[in-house]
């Protein structure tokens, strides 16, 4: 190529540059696609494997979590973020978390817990604007919770005297069935014995 | 019929205010459209936004940034060279506001009335240079003497091309015939006088850019570079110079140079417009809005050049000027030399 080869070739390459971001201009001017995302007013849609701060789940059928206290996941805690206590619960048998505090400060969100939990109560929850004014990063959990608790307490013993009802209820009828069978093996015993004598 | 709005107010005390006012207050609004424009293209052309809160459209922006550089402490560094250090702003923005005033906007629509406006507007642009210089030096500041001494470089020698260029313009309109009729009849035609060069495309019917392609492109790169704006922006080349020659202006002055920037690319887009493009030319409308309209488009241009090159090497800036630049603009000259002289 020549000098004025050079010329005009860099010339239509100054063009085509041109051309792609007048295509990039018309995009977004068009087609209303600029990639921004104008965050307080919309919010960003969160993957599903994000990482937060954990929380306790609330299960549709008890309208509660399902925490029993067993402290497995204070137990298996790296950074001793958890500290819970709970125990029996006047009227039912079922254990129950009285207090769960969890210091978000020092969990490095290794998710031992939401494994170690053996009723599956734990998840990660997907808070992200949690910018504050002090170090104080100990949440407690069972916040959510509390206004419910009687309500759980209550429900759980209407399920646990149904349960020990019909409990009890299929323990006599087995017994009856047992006594009926008895009953019967003694009669063909009898049968039997009769028989024999007759003969 | 009054023929220029210094005739119409010829003798009367406030026809000095009224004119500074005038120009004032209309480049005060094109400057805060112009950053405000400058902004969104940008984001659109990189698929973002671009101010949206302040106003409808984030249009009030630059006012706010305006309001915010008023307001702010004048900082004066201790060891600069007081009076260049304060004259420079003042320096660089009075010719600008002085060029623009030549222009005519349409046939009736002329600030100043001038036979040589063209060679006027140069001179003016010349002046920039100086206050530049005077910037860059009154710093004691080495990043602003660099800045300063690379602006000068470049814009002495974009001036060449860009007068060759809007010569051999003034060469096509003197050929054009002896005479012209205008508003007061036939007179005289003076390729050197703005509306001639608008009112010989008028009649002819023909916009020099189809004439003079070559000049117009290389005018218009040339243009780029006389308003240090990117791809050529290497007087204020913020990655090694911190800001060029206003490294150390804050406030108010240095707000003073960012309206000389920007009212430079006004200035060459409406030459560009009345060398090339037809002035006022164009059906419906009225004059002065075709004339703005054309500008915007030039300057749309720039902007969009802007945020697509790269930055050029301080050699490859000269390189390009006097080895590709400057040799096809004396051909482009000789060539309408000799095209005229032979018809």
């Amino acid at each position: 190529m020549g000098y004025f080869g050079n010329v005009f070739g860099g010339f239509g390459s100054l063009l085509s540059g041109m051309s792609v971001t007048l295509r990039k201009f018309s995009q977004t001017v068009i087609r209303r696609k600029a990639v921004t995302m104008q965050y307080p007013k919309e919010l960003p849609e969160l993957a599903p494997a994000y990482r937060s701060a954990i929380k306790l789940i609330r299960f549709e059928e008890s309208n509660s979590h399902d925490c029993v206290a067993c402290k497995a996941c204070e137990r298996i805690c790296p950074s001793y973020c958890i500290k819970l206590s709970g125990g029996k619960v006047e009227g039912i048998k079922k254990k129950r978390v009285a207090e769960f505090e969890m210091d978000f400060a020092l969990c490095s969100l290794c998710g031992l817990c939401l494994d170690v939990c053996p009723t599956d109560t734990l998840e990660y929850s997907k808070v992200y604007e949690e910018a504050g004014y002090n170090r104080d990063w100990r949440v407690d959990l069972l916040a959510e919770f509390r206004d419910y608790e009687e309500e759980f307490v209550a429900k759980q013993r209407v399920i646990e005297e149904k349960a020990a009802a019909e409990k009890k209820a299929k323990a006599e009828a087995a017994k009856k069935a047992k006594e009926a069978k008895k009953k019967a093996e003694a009669d063909e015993k009898a049968d039997n014995d009769s028989k024999e004598e007759l003969s | 019929m009054p023929q220029t709005l210094t005739q119409l107010l010829d003798g009367s005390v406030l026809a000095m205010p009224i004119a500074a006012g005038l120009i004032m207050g209309m480049l005060t609004v094109n400057v805060l459209m112009l950053v405000w424009a400058e902004r969104k293209v940008s984001a659109w052309i990189q698929m973002r936004m671009g101010p949206t809160e302040v106003g409808p459209f984030g249009l009030l922006q630059t006012l706010a940034d305006m309001l915010k550089l008023i307001s702010k402490q004048l900082i004066t560094p201790s060891n600069v060279d007081k009076p260049l250090y304060h004259l420079a702003p003042l320096l660089a923005f009075a010719p600008v506001v002085a060029a623009v005033a030549l222009f005519p906007f349409s046939e009736s629509t002329i600030l100043v009335q001038n036979d040589y406006g063209l060679l006027f507007v140069f001179a003016f642009g010349g002046i920039a240079v100086i206050a530049i210089f005077m910037a860059g030096w009154g710093s004691n500041n080495k990043y602003a003497l660099l800045g300063a001494i690379r602006s000068v470089a470049q814009n002495i020698s974009y001036e060449v091309p860009l007068i060759l260029s809007a010569l051999s313009v003034v060469l096509v309109v003197n050929a054009m015939g002896p005479t012209l009729s205008s508003g007061d009849g036939v007179v005289a035609i003076n390729g050197l006088d703005l509306s001639h060069i608008v009112m010989t495309q008028d009649q002819q019917g023909i916009w020099f850019v189809v004439l003079q392609p070559i000049a117009a492109i290389i005018y218009f790169i040339s243009a780029l570079a006389e308003t240090n704006r990117a791809p050529f922006d290497i007087p204020e080349a913020e990655s090694e110079l911190v800001a060029g020659f206003h490294t150390e202006y804050s406030g108010m002055r240095f707000s003073l140079f960012f309206f000389a920037e920007y009212t430079n690319m006004l200035i060459v887009s409406m030459l560009a417009v009345v060398l090339f493009f037809g002035g006022w030319d164009g059906p419906v409308l009225p004059g002065p809005a075709w004339f703005f309209l054309k500008s915007y488009a030039v300057i749309f241009v720039m902007m969009w050049v802007r945020w697509t090159f790269p930055r050029l090497r301080f050699d490859q800036l000269m390189t390009f000027c006097w080895k590709v630049l400057i040799p096809l603009s004396i051909l482009n000259l000789l060539a309408t030399a000799f095209v005229i002289a032979v018809l």
